[in-house]
């Protein structure tokens, strides 16, 4: 079908729960981060929630945003790969080939967000926690990046119904497993392109949206909506 | 061949060249892309179908109702249940994690028998033969739980009937307060609900309720509306308290307190609500017992408190002008020796903004459509009650402890004395799922299967305002060889010779169940079959009744308590700073602390994982000489605890924060041995009118130790943070 799968995250709503980060472990098989890994620095987190501290005490304030992979239209990751590895499909996902990837890192180095992931070991659960692993993703090897994938599985597996039902795939038929989990509704998933899907209206309706890093130039598909805080400066501020 | 000796052989044959002429250069070969997708390659298509179960977690956010998804008979993905009222649909982070609960490799996969230092294992017919003997030959019993309700309460307070056990409940005792507050303000010990979707203002005086007060999942679904609902017009959130909590950072203003002021806070707030007209003189008067709220005026209380008198006016003028509005409080307001003085405090004020039982105000909750058939959650023992038990154990007069889902050895201070009291007890039987600080002192552990595992019946508290039952039902077959708690009781009851009610706790489940469907009104309807009932009722996740919602607020707060200051223990000159233990948002009180996924989860202020802080001000970090990492002694007169610093810009600069969860000694390789349990060394002080344990009354000094280690946190993963580029952005316009 065509779509432009994106993502509206409102920051007034986030409460930085974390629910989305650890959905999004339990659905992509995201190797457990060790203590080990962290001090590496070397820790996946496809959806990650960063918090940013604004004053000081006792004026201060601390933000949360929930950064996942910007599936950019015009992908400075995609455009270095040596081999294909990262591409985007004709839905505007940013896709990562595990077995054509070759371990350059240089998509990882290239994204201005940090939302790519290298697998520097190989992925180890204790026997009886893989029985919990999605049979539906690939359980990334060493030597190879990986990313959000937007929960590509999931709409591929929708597409298919949609086509054995013989029907286009209706707008929240299905989301990412960071927004199903999400408590606050912050992370609403849909088609960019369709004025009339949910994220088309929250983005054509609000006058809060605004892109990370837009400077770039790079076109993400995640809009994000301005916190309100009633101490922002008079002219729209940011942290 | 392994994918590395693939790559290196085909930089050397043929093979690649040829492989990659099949790729047009200078445009993206889409299709043979898609081809080799993992996701779309053939190779990779698991045969198998999903299967989608609804069930419960009692013990997750006060009871959340999920769906699972189940294949090829192994649980993979937790959902919030779309239908069930509490979350509709949603879940947070600790119910996503529970399916490593049950494929957990740590898990006790039988039941067993110490031998020595060390346990053997035994069949569960010998376990349930043994127990039923040491039963039958006790002649003082207890049954240790965690808060229950429903089908598992009746089978155990049947239990315990036959088999003449006292039955404990051991619950955090911020909720011990919390109960009796409810119970004081408004006649009823279960939680409230909050209807934010309509309401105007929140304050929470320290109430961490996005995170982990009572029913964060309902009240994070509800404050997604508040601010950005249908209605139009944005809510304003208030935090009161003396952390700037996981919640306090999504407020709109966070006003730190002194430890332990939120009830003069709360008083000089119904002051300005009557001074400004927004409330009626007496009203108030009646509200809060006959009060002279003329003692109590902004400026009288303002220096007390660590509030300004014109902050203290502007909460009043949030939660009088945006009526109807919520005012909660919990979390360390509780947890102190006027702990039920502060919280009676700050419910009153609904009364004044008249918003109980109101669209937008607090909600009572009603609770079992029948409390005789499924009981209502049954509330925890205070630390006073707890007191006396553990004088009794210490006496030698409790010849049999039967332990289940609770761990007071890591619950309860060491001045407790609860672990030496527990090794004067003749035989401990322990029903846990895991090894904990309390299971270690068992004799016999019969462990209990997992919440995918189990059939239950349960009453959630807080309920959504109405009349609500949710029924858990077995996802996937047990893992390993364990067997429902209820069960084993009824099969010690058989062995020990006597007659029980039901044959199974499936049994109860479908019984008493299945008597929702005489009650003639609720969701699933009334169905000829009672089995087509109960299947509705599963398929569901359980039973309620929209329509008993009651609009019928209680006259007003009885026996309100009088204003008190709060009492610490360890003199200011010797401890200067207040410990401030607190609850997280990836393991409570360290329930689910055995759990990778939320171990390594990033603390939402701090970013720390795996471990335990204390958090300090910049500069009082400054002037100790410390900084991020640095290890410091925290000693209170009751211990000492070691724990790396966090330097946290909205940490008050006498306040030392520590997390609670950590500093196990037991409960799996993913917790031992990690971090310290600040409760190790709080006093044994308890809140003066409901004896509860005072955790937040005892006073600290810091040392540094002049050594570091290296601290895990998620901040500063990354080779360089988006911090010099505007990211989170933030306007006024609402």
């Amino acid at each position: 079908m065509s779509a432009r799968w994106g993502m509206v995250i409102d920051l007034d709503r986030c409460t930085g729960c974390q629910a989305c980060v650890v959905a999004c472990q339990a659905e992509n098989n995201i190797p457990i981060n060790t203590e080990d890994i962290f001090h590496q620095r070397r820790a996946i987190e496809w959806i990650r929630v960063e918090r940013y501290w604004e004053g000081e005490y006792p004026n201060v304030k601390a933000r949360y945003i929930p950064i996942p992979c910007m599936h950019c239209a015009q992908a400075p990751c995609e455009s270095v790969c040596p081999v294909y590895a990262t591409y985007q499909t004709n839905q505007g996902i940013n896709m990562q080939i595990y077995n054509r990837c070759i371990g350059t890192r240089y998509c990882a180095v290239n994204c201005p967000w940090h939302v790519r992931f290298f697998n520097y070991w190989e992925p180890k659960w204790p026997e009886s926690l893989k029985h919990q692993l999605n049979p539906h993703v690939s359980v990334r090897s060493r030597g190879v990046m990986e990313k959000c994938t937007f929960c590509v599985q999931r709409i591929v597996r929708t597409e298919q119904q949609a086509q054995v039902d013989g029907r286009e795939v209706q707008d929240g038929e299905f989301t990412t497993a960071c927004a199903q989990a999400c408590p606050t509704d912050a992370i609403v998933f849909g088609d960019l392109d369709d004025p009339e899907s949910r994220v088309g209206q929250m983005a054509a309706d609000t006058d809060r949206g605004y892109q990370l890093l837009s400077g770039l130039g790079t076109d993400p598909a995640v809009l994000y909506l301005k916190k309100i805080d009633p101490d922002a400066p008079e002219e729209n501020g940011h942290y | 061949m392994r994918r590395r000796d693939f790559l290196k052989l085909l930089t050397v044959s043929t093979t690649g060249a040829v492989l990659f002429t099949g790729c047009k250069l200078g445009g993206y070969p889409d299709r043979e892309f898609q081809k080799q997708s993992p996701v779309e390659h053939p190779a990779d298509i698991p045969f198998g179908r999903d299967n989608w179960y609804a069930t419960a977690m009692p013990a997750i956010g006060g009871g959340l109702g999920v769906i699972v998804r189940v294949f090829e008979g192994r649980a993979k993905k937790i959902e919030g249940n779309p239908d069930f009222p509490l979350n509709v649909g949603k879940t947070g982070p600790r119910a996503q994690a529970i399916v490593q609960e049950l494929y957990h490799p740590d898990r006790i996969d039988g039941p067993m028998r110490r031998n020595g230092n060390s346990f053997e294992s035994i069949s569960w017919s010998d376990a349930t033969a043994e127990v039923a003997q040491l039963v039958s030959n006790a002649s003082s019993p207890v049954l240790v739980t965690e808060p229950i309700s429903g089908a598992i309460a009746r089978v155990a307070g049947e239990f315990a009937e036959q088999a003449g056990a006292r039955h404990a409940v051991y619950e955090p005792d911020e909720y011990v307060v919390l109960r009796a507050a409810m119970q004081r303000v408004f006649g009823t010990d279960r939680f409230p609900a909050l209807d934010l979707p309509n309401s105007g203002a929140i304050v929470s005086f320290g109430a961490d309720f996005l995170h982990n007060w009572i029913s964060p999942v309902m009240f994070s679904v509800g404050y997604g509306e508040f601010r950005q609902g249908g209605n139009g017009t944005r809510g304003s959130y208030y935090h009161v308290g003396p952390r700037l909590s996981d919640s306090a950072a999504s407020a709109d203003r966070w006003y730190p307190c002194s430890p332990g002021s939120e009830g003069h806070i709360a008083l000089a707030v119904a002051y300005t609500l009557v001074e400004e007209g927004m409330a009626s003189e007496e009203r108030a008067s009646e509200v809060y017992g006959g009060l002279s709220l003329g003692d109590y005026s902004p400026e009288d209380v303002a220096a007390d408190t660590g509030l300004s008198a014109e902050q203290i006016r502007e909460i009043a003028r949030e939660l009088g002008r945006n009526a109807p509005s919520v005012a909660i409080a919990g979390g360390s307001a509780a947890a102190h020796t006027n702990g039920l003085f502060n919280l009676c405090a700050v419910f009153a004020l609904n009364y004044l903004t008249e918003s109980v039982n109101t669209e937008g105000g607090i909600l009572t909750n009603t609770g079992s459509p029948d409390p005789d058939v499924i009981p209502n959650k049954i509330g925890g023992n205070s630390f006073a009650e707890w007191d006396e038990l553990i004088e009794e154990m210490l006496a030698g007069d409790v010849d049999l402890l039967m332990v289940h889902k609770a761990n007071p050895v890591f619950g309860m201070p060491a001045a407790s004395r609860f672990q030496d009291a527990l090794d004067q007890v003749s035989t401990v039987v322990s029903f846990s799922s895991f090894m904990d600080e309390t299971t270690r002192h068992a004799d016999l552990i019969l462990p209990d299967n997992t919440t995918l595992e189990q059939w239950g019946l349960d009453v959630p508290d807080p309920s959504p305002g109405f009349q609500l039952v949710s029924i858990q039902q077995p996802v996937v077959e047990p893992f390993v060889s364990s067997r429902n708690f209820g069960d084993s009781l009824i099969r010690i009851s058989n062995d020990a010779g006597l007659s029980f009610t039901w044959s199974s706790m499936e049994n109860a489940v479908r019984e008493l169940g299945g008597a929702l469907g005489g009650v003639g009104r609720g969701l699933p309807e009334e169905a000829s079959d009672p089995r087509e009932f109960f299947v509705a009722m599963q398929t569901q996740g359980g039973w309620w009744d929209e329509e008993s919602m009651t609009s019928d607020a209680p006259s007003g707060p009885e026996d309100m308590p009088s204003p008190a200051e709060p009492q610490f223990t360890g003199d200011e000159s010797e401890y200067d700073f207040y410990l401030l233990p607190f609850p997280t948002n990836s393991y409570e009180y360290g329930e689910t602390a055995n759990l990778p996924w939320l171990q390594g989860l990033p603390d939402p202020i701090t970013t720390a994982v795996w471990t335990t802080w204390v958090e300090l001000n910049p500069n009082t970090a400054d002037d100790m000489g410390v900084q991020l990492g640095d290890i410091v002694r925290i000693e209170s007169p009751n211990g000492s605890i070691e724990v790396p610093v966090y330097v946290n810009p909205a940490a008050p600069p006498t306040v030392a924060a520590v997390p609670i969860g950590q500093g196990h000694t037991e409960y799996t390789h993913y917790a031992e041995d990690r971090g310290a349990n600040p409760i190790e060394i709080v006093a044994s002080q308890t809140d003066s009118e409901t004896g509860a344990l005072a955790w937040a009354a005892t006073r600290v000094r810091i040392e540094p130790l002049n050594r570091r280690e290296r601290f895990p946190r998620f901040e500063r993963q990354l080779p360089f943070q988006l911090e010099e580029n505007p990211i989170v952005q933030v306007t006024r316009d609402a």
